[in-house]
This record gives C-alpha cells, structure tokens and sequence, in this order.
C-alpha cells in the first residue's frame, strides 16, 4: 500500500495561511456588518430624533404656542439654555453675532430655554436676543439624549441642515470658529 | 475650555467635518452630587450632598420635601459669587450637610425625603434641577442617629 503522500509543509502554510485569510475576511466582514448596522440604527434614532424635535411645540417668552418646523428650510441652530447656566449665557452673544452676520443667507438661531418665561424675557432684551428663544423645554431636552446629550445637561447645541437633518451636536459651550466651520458650508447655496 | 472643540458629528458625517470627537469627562448629576441622609435624632434629619470637585450646587435651588411637613433647613454659609444677570449668587462646593427639623408626630416611623437640587460644572456645563429620593428610618424618641441612606441607582444594561 501506498501511504497517502506526506503534503509537503511549505503546502500545508500556504492552507493555513489561506485559512486565516479566510477567517480574518469573515471577521471583518462580520464586524463591519455589526457597525454598519449599529450606524443604521444610530442613523435611523437621530433621524427620529431630529423629526420629534423639529415637531416639538412650545411658547414663546410672551405665551405664544411655536413650533420648531417654522424654520425648516433653513440651517438651524437650535441651542438648549437657561439663564442660571453661566455657560450657557456665555456663549450667546456669540451666536447673536454669527444671527446678524448669516441671518440673510438662511441661518436661524433658536433657544429652547428651560427656564422660566420671567427671566428669559429680562436675560433676552438685556443681552438683546436677535433670534427667537422657547420657554419650558425640559421635555424637549429630554429628546436631545437621543441626539447625543447622554447626561441631558446644558448648553446643548444642535447643527440641522436645510432638510432638518442633524448635521452635528455639541454639549457645552460652543467656539464661534467651530460653529462657523459646521454652519457655513451649509449655508453655501 | 475643557469641552470646547467636543463636537460630535451626527451619522452620516457631514462635509468636511472631522471625526466625532472624544465625549468630554463629565459625571452624571447624581454622580457629580451625591445624595444621602439619615436620621440624627428623632426629630433630624442630616441630608449630604458630596460634591464632586470642579462641581457646585446653587443655594437657592435647593428644596426638600416630605411625606410629613419638615421645619426650616438650616442651609450652612455659602460661597458668594458675583453674576453678571442675577448680581449675588450663593453656592456650595465640596461637602454640603443640612439639617432639616422633622415634626415629633413621626418618630419611629419612615419618611420619604424628596430633595431637589441643582448645580454646574467648572467644565462649562449645568444640569437640569433634579429631585432624589430616600427613604429614611426615623429612631424612636431618644434613640441616636441612623445609618446613612443613598438612592437606589436605575443601573440599565448598557450604563
């Protein structure tokens, strides 16, 4: 009889090698499947997010109901704030400015204060507040946890672009420069 | 600034934009400052809020609420500190105890202690006010302090 041909090991490396060629593809096939799906759903929350935001009612300082959707076609900054957030106050004459200077070219700036309606009204004609700020937005900030806000604290900013896409987030304050490098290709037309 | 540049970049990236950035270290709320009590005496109660460093509470948002009318906190002194918007403002930092009084109807018995509370951090954030509960074992008249209660902690499968 005949022993079966002894493989030759430079032969069986060479399947072994092929074997964890194999092996490696599949685990970064499955890997990459797990994380596309994982952005899928990430995508799909914030999309659902975005949607439930850009939906969400509420007054404005003088009592009047607003909805955040008014100002969709537009690149909208909304930005979660209150007066007792040091901050948060901060930071607004900056965004006043970026208002004045890119209003025209469709950008608009909106609080949602989570506050009461007598200091904001006093803390925007101090400051002079050039875009429109909501009153009471706890539950809406509640929603911004979906959008990344995993400690739902203040400020808060979101970046949507025309089609009320989220574009960017940010917790804490925010740098002029920074917000300009999100918002002003967005603006391009 | 600690957080400034922290942005994250919502999926699908934008143009042009970067990587999401690394999420800043910052405690949640009810680590930032932790709640706790216990009973003095048959008529006090000591509430504890450990604050985190490079974190503080208002004076002024503090509130505490029972299933029994409680007395006057006796809030210790606080930090001043000028604001531009609301001129003086009182906060603490570090360790806070306050000793609420509780009416003599209730000794031996439990008391659900509701305390709200709201602060900031040095980083550049503040969080919402928030209201902690415990319930805490009050001593028969005469008795000496009881043992330290924390809130039970919602811990979820993913934090």
């Amino acid at each position: 009889m005949l022993a079966p041909p002894d493989p030759d090991p430079a032969a069986r490396r060479s399947s072994w090698r092929r074997w964890a060629l194999v092996a490696g593809v599949v685990a970064i096939a499955l890997i990459a499947g797990i994380e596309l799906a994982r952005y899928g759903y990430r995508a799909a929350d914030e999309a659902r997010a975005a949607a439930a935001l850009l939906a969400v009612e509420l007054p404005d300082p003088s009592g009047r109901v607003q909805r955040i959707d008014q100002w969709r076609g537009k690149v909208l900054v909304v930005n979660f704030w209150a007066t007792w957030c040091v901050p948060c106050r901060e930071e607004m004459p900056g965004f006043i400015k970026a208002q004045a200077a890119s209003g025209g070219r469709g950008l608009q700036f909106v609080g949602i204060a989570v506050d009461k309606p007598e200091p904001v009204q006093r803390f925007a004609s101090e400051l002079g507040l050039n875009y429109p700020t909501l009153i009471g937005g706890l539950p809406a900030m509640v929603l911004s946890r979906e959008l990344g806000n995993r400690l739902v604290a203040l400020p808060f900013t979101i970046v949507l672009d025309r089609g009320g896409r989220v574009v960017a987030t940010h917790l804490g304050p925010v740098k002029p420069a920074d917000l300009h490098a999100i918002v002003d290709p967005l603006l391009q037309p | 600034m600690l957080l400034a540049g922290a942005w994250t970049v919502a999926a699908p990236p934008a143009r042009g934009a970067g990587l999401p950035a690394a999420e800043p270290k910052l405690l949640a709320p009810e680590e930032a400052f932790r709640f706790s009590a216990r009973a003095l005496d048959a008529h006090t109660l000591e509430v504890r809020f450990d604050i985190a460093d490079g974190y503080y509470l208002y004076r002024d948002k503090l509130g505490f609420e029972a299933d029994a009318a409680l007395g006057t906190p006796a809030l210790p002194e606080a930090l001043r500190k000028h604001d531009a918007f609301f001129g003086e403002v009182l906060t603490y930092r570090g360790r806070l105890v306050v000793r609420v009084p509780v009416p003599s109807g209730v000794a031996g018995q439990s008391l659900a202690l509701k305390a709200a509370s709201q602060g900031c951090a040095d980083a550049g954030v503040c969080y919402p006010p928030s209201l902690q509960q415990v319930k805490v074992a009050l001593p028969a008249a005469g008795a000496g302090a009881g043992p330290l209660v924390e809130p039970e902690r919602k811990k979820g499968w993913f934090n």
